[in-house]
């Protein structure tokens, strides 16, 4: 939804739409579609990961102590203030302000850079603590509860596809911000920074589900 | 197009501080309701605190669903796709988790 636009700052109606409302909203159903299956996409792999939980608690619990809830936690914050530059690109891209949306943008994949930073230790750490079963030639850490390896390997699924979905994304946004860097791009393409914003908010809504239900409940 | 975060005027100011006002404030109110979240996972201060923190995760979900991604000011045909997927969701939970709990 596009409220409050500045002068000068619109979207070039494409000749098959009777209008630019019509683009817009086409524009911004069809994002929502896309998102829609994501979100079923993940909701089964967290709710395998809570059955898990309920059919072998013990297990679980052993396997979740070996997450990095601190580093889960700070990551959860990042994404937060992610969404904050996120929505800030948004309004200036609806006030005109095109070098401050520019910034935004940026800050924007900086943060989205930053988590993956940290994601990547977190593998690592795991790595040393023997916390990844599919190596064939590092023996699991607990090798004894069938269980937990089950867990261990939801954990990496959901994680690494969350963090595919956040590398796609920051690429895309790098891209766009080149693009929209240019003279005349809020005049034509206004939306689209507002329809990547809702997949960006998508990937911050996905990491708040995937922090409490694989790191916080299990505990 | 205009950069005026430079030298900004007492109108830019207030403009700046009416079009953030919403996105600040979410943002304050998810930091403050992931503080929740993590005190009570680092504390577990009783055997049941699960439902708590789920309900908290419900609220930040609602959050950023209705004020980020501003579903809450979309046209009806686009609240009704968001809401659908949320459905169908709920679904998939609820009939799956009815199953197992009530094993």
């Amino acid at each position: 939804m596009s409220k409050g636009l500045a002068d000068g700052v619109g979207v070039a109606r494409a000749e098959h739409f009777e209008s630019v409302a019509q683009q817009r909203e086409a524009a911004t159903l069809g994002i929502w579609a896309w998102l829609i299956t994501e979100l079923l996409l993940f909701s089964a792999l967290f709710l395998v990961a809570l059955i898990t939980r309920i059919q072998h608690p013990e297990a679980t619990i052993a396997a979740a102590k070996h997450l990095k809830f601190w580093i889960g936690a700070t990551n959860t914050v990042v994404l937060i203030c992610s969404s904050l530059t996120m929505s800030m690109a948004i309004e200036f891209s609806r006030m005109g302000w095109q070098r401050a949306m520019v910034r935004a943008m940026l800050a924007t994949a900086a943060l989205g850079g930053l988590f993956l930073v940290l994601k990547g230790y977190e593998y690592y750490a795991d790595w040393a603590e023997h916390m990844m079963p599919f190596l064939s030639d590092r023996p699991f850490a607990l090798a004894e509860t069938p269980a937990a390896r089950l867990f261990v390997n939801l954990y990496y699924v959901a994680t690494l596809l969350h963090a595919l979905h956040l590398f796609t994304g920051i690429a895309l946004l790098l891209g766009m911000t080149w693009m929209a860097a240019k003279a005349g791009f809020l005049a034509r393409h206004q939306n689209w920074i507002e329809v990547y914003g809702l997949y960006w908010h998508f990937i911050d809504l996905v990491w708040i589900l995937a922090f409490p239900i694989l790191y916080v409940v299990n505990r | 197009m205009r950069n005026p975060l430079a030298t900004l005027s007492a109108d830019d100011r207030a403009l700046l501080r009416r079009r953030l006002r919403t996105p600040v404030l979410t943002f304050l109110a998810l930091l403050a309701l992931l503080a929740v979240n993590v005190t009570l996972g680092a504390t577990l201060p009783f055997a049941q605190v699960w439902i708590v923190e789920l309900a908290v995760v419900a609220v930040m979900v609602a959050l950023i669903l209705l004020v980020s991604m501003e579903v809450i000011h979309e046209p009806p045909l686009i609240r009704l796709f968001s809401g659908l997927g949320f459905f169908w969701v709920a679904i998939l939970v609820g009939m799956t988790l009815t199953d197992y709990l009530a094993r």
